[in-house]
């Protein structure tokens, strides 16, 4: 399969060839921020950002979905479930850090008991992801440390590079290929192109200084659920849950009805929840295992670098940097890791002596 | 592709009120649809997410045994919005059920050992479940001896009476009831549940020993079942937590890297000692 060129000034050609079969999403700028939304324009796209404020898992995972709808009868209950999950979605312009994160997202809710989340998988199954490189990552960008990479190209099913007026475009998996030959229109690209798409992917990667012994964390997590570095992690947190909220691999969702009484009719939805809360785990009795914000902190980090890769063998963060650019007490995941690879040094230091 | 969220519908057959004080029910319900009920293949010590459609959904141990068949119970405590309407629930209305959930009592490796059953107050419903599927005639050659010591405050807040009435006239089962303090007209133990089990002091040989109740109750019974010569894999539990979706998914219900929804309720005391203490 030969690659191929899209240039800037035909996007709009792209998204209009596969609006009408597809729900397109990529992100825009909504109200300021920018965030994955769905299309009606072309002119709406916007691929020269950082990073989406808000991750493109509210595609898949909105932050309110409805789970099925009722109605409700004098001695009797009618139950709707959803009718659109059939459909087909494209999310376009995704970086690789967010569409890494929808297989951590899948490992989780196809496994943990023997119910998967039919909900976000069969939607998973029709999204086709068009992502692109990171030719220029933030500052607080730290995929690199975490299995990732600006360039990783093997969660998108198609791959774009910019280069400045075109985008390089890659078929990654078969869905991915099969779409390129639909979209026949696309030129060939030369082999100077393909060497320009190596060289800024050498340049993004060697732009990501900050470098995290993500896997040393893990060992020592494995033994350092009580210590005092807890205290130390957790003293300016605020718990506004602002880090769970826009982490693209936090899945934690509460569930509510919502009951219309002068229609009889309502609906049960999922919205976002946080472990940053403390009514996220207390009990109707009033007893609360996380009760102090210590270990509500503690736990955050613990599912990420202690519980996950126990499950999954894989780290459960992907480096996007969104805790750490958007905590509004800079409490910076970053310096957390570090604080917690220097606890065995610390011990060590302490034997030897 | 069938959504996990969506429950099956069943109605109110009957409702017992359990206790003097009116704050604990027993609901009886029959599965709407047959087929429904069939797929519902559960163990004691599950647990269903059972909702009153347009109010909300909560975790109940069902309190009922497979081998009672046609109709399933749970036993619930006026809490919170969904346990209150639940109250106030009459024969006849709709009560959406998703389940069973959770691992259950591990009955299969129970076979041919001694069965010690220790419960405090209202958390006596799957242990009610497990009692009568150990004692139903298909099942009762495969376990030895079995021992029920069950404690309430006051006898008034004794569960399931009628059951208990039966179980105290077989020959095959020891029942020991117990309350906190005196109380007229109350012929058996008296004492906590911890020293009724020293009292009682079940041999460990051969044995398994479910425990269920308040926390206090369950620290202090261990104690004892220790100096007895208990065993902590022999020692199981039964553990609740806040939950939402009862499968794994909405991530509230956490110890450690086990889910008590999923990986639970049941874990055995062993477990428990290798899992952060955050629950």
């Amino acid at each position: 399969m030969e690659n191929k060129i899209l240039k800037k000034d035909q996007i709009g050609k792209l998204f209009n060839e596969l609006v009408g079969e597809y729900k397109f999403y990529a992100p825009k700028n909504h109200k300021g921020n920018i965030s994955f939304e769905q299309i009606e324009k072309p002119e709406d796209i916007l691929l020269d950002y950082l990073n989406s404020k808000i991750p493109p898992k509210s595609v898949l995972f909105p932050n309110m979905e409805v789970l099925f709808e009722y109605t409700l009868d004098e001695k009797d209950v009618e139950i709707t479930d959803r009718q659109d999950l059939d459909e087909k979605i494209i999310i376009f312009g995704i970086r690789p850090c967010d569409a890494y994160s929808f297989e951590l997202f899948a490992n989780f809710f196809s496994s943990h008991g023997n119910v998967k989340d039919e909900i976000y998988l069969k939607k998973k199954e029709n999204t086709t992801l068009i992502g692109i490189g990171c030719n220029t990552p933030r500052t607080t960008c730290f995929c690199t440390s975490v299995n990732g990479n600006p360039f990783k190209k093997d969660d998108m099913d198609l791959f774009l590079t910019d280069l400045g007026d075109s985008y390089l475009v890659e078929g990654i998996s078969d869905k991915g290929k099969s779409l390129i030959e639909r979209l026949s229109w696309l030129s060939n690209a030369k082999d100077a192109d393909l060497k320009k798409s190596e060289e800024l992917a050498k340049k993004a990667e060697e732009a990501i200084v900050t470098k995290i012994d993500a896997k040393g964390a893990v060992k020592i997590l494995e033994t350092s659920f009580e210590h005092p570095i807890w205290d130390e992690i957790s003293e300016a947190c605020v718990g506004c849950g602002t880090c769970a909220y826009l982490c693209p691999t936090c899945t934690c969702f509460d569930v509510i009805d919502e009951t219309d009484q002068y229609n009889k009719r309502g609906r049960r939805i999922r919205i976002w929840d946080t472990c940053q809360s403390c009514l996220y785990t207390k009990e109707t009795s009033g007893h609360n295992p996380r009760n102090t914000k210590i270990q509500r902190c503690r736990n955050r980090i613990m599912h990420k670098f202690s519980y996950y890769p126990k499950n999954y063998d894989l780290l459960g963060c992907v480096g996007c940097g969104r805790c750490v650019y958007l905590c509004p007490v800079n409490n910076d995941l970053r310096v957390i890791l570090n604080k917690i690879n220097k606890i065995e040094k610390k011990e060590d230091e302490k034997a030897v002596v | 592709m069938s959504n996990p969220y969506i429950p099956y519908l069943t109605k109110v057959k009957s409702i017992v009120t359990e206790n003097k004080v009116n704050d604990i029910k027993t609901i009886e319900l029959e599965f709407k649809k047959e087929e429904e009920y069939k797929k519902f293949d559960y163990i004691p010590g599950q647990f269903a997410e059972i909702s009153l459609i347009g109010k909300g959904e909560c975790p109940i141990g069902i309190a009922s045994s497979p081998t009672e068949e046609g109709t399933i119970q749970f036993t619930i405590k006026k809490m919170g919005t969904v346990t209150t309407g639940f109250h106030s629930s009459e024969i006849g209305d709709i009560i959406g059920v998703r389940g069973p959930c959770g691992n259950g009592w591990p009955v299969e490796d129970m076979k041919g050992k001694n069965i010690v059953v220790i419960g405090g107050g209202f958390a006596f419903s799957t242990l009610r479940s497990l009692v009568i599927y150990l004692l139903d005639e298909k099942h009762r050659k495969d376990y030895g001896d079995i021992t029920v010591i069950y404690g309430n405050r006051d006898p008034g807040e004794v569960l399931y009476t009628d059951v208990l009435e039966e179980w105290k006239k077989r020959d095959d089962i020891k029942v020991v009831l117990t309350i906190d303090r005196e109380a007229e007209g109350w012929t058996e133990e008296v004492g906590f549940v911890a020293p009724i089990v020293k009292k009682v002091a079940p041999s460990s040989d051969n044995a398994i020993a479910v425990v269920c109740g308040p926390p206090i109750m369950i620290k202090t019974t261990i104690a004892v079942m220790e100096e007895l010569n208990w065993g902590p894999e022999q020692i199981l539990n039964s553990l609740e937590a806040r939950m939402k979706c009862g499968i794994g998914k909405c991530g509230r219900c956490n110890i450690g890297n086990k889910f008590i929804c999923t990986d639970g309720p049941v874990f055995s005391l062993a477990e428990l000692k290798e899992l952060p203490d955050e629950y």
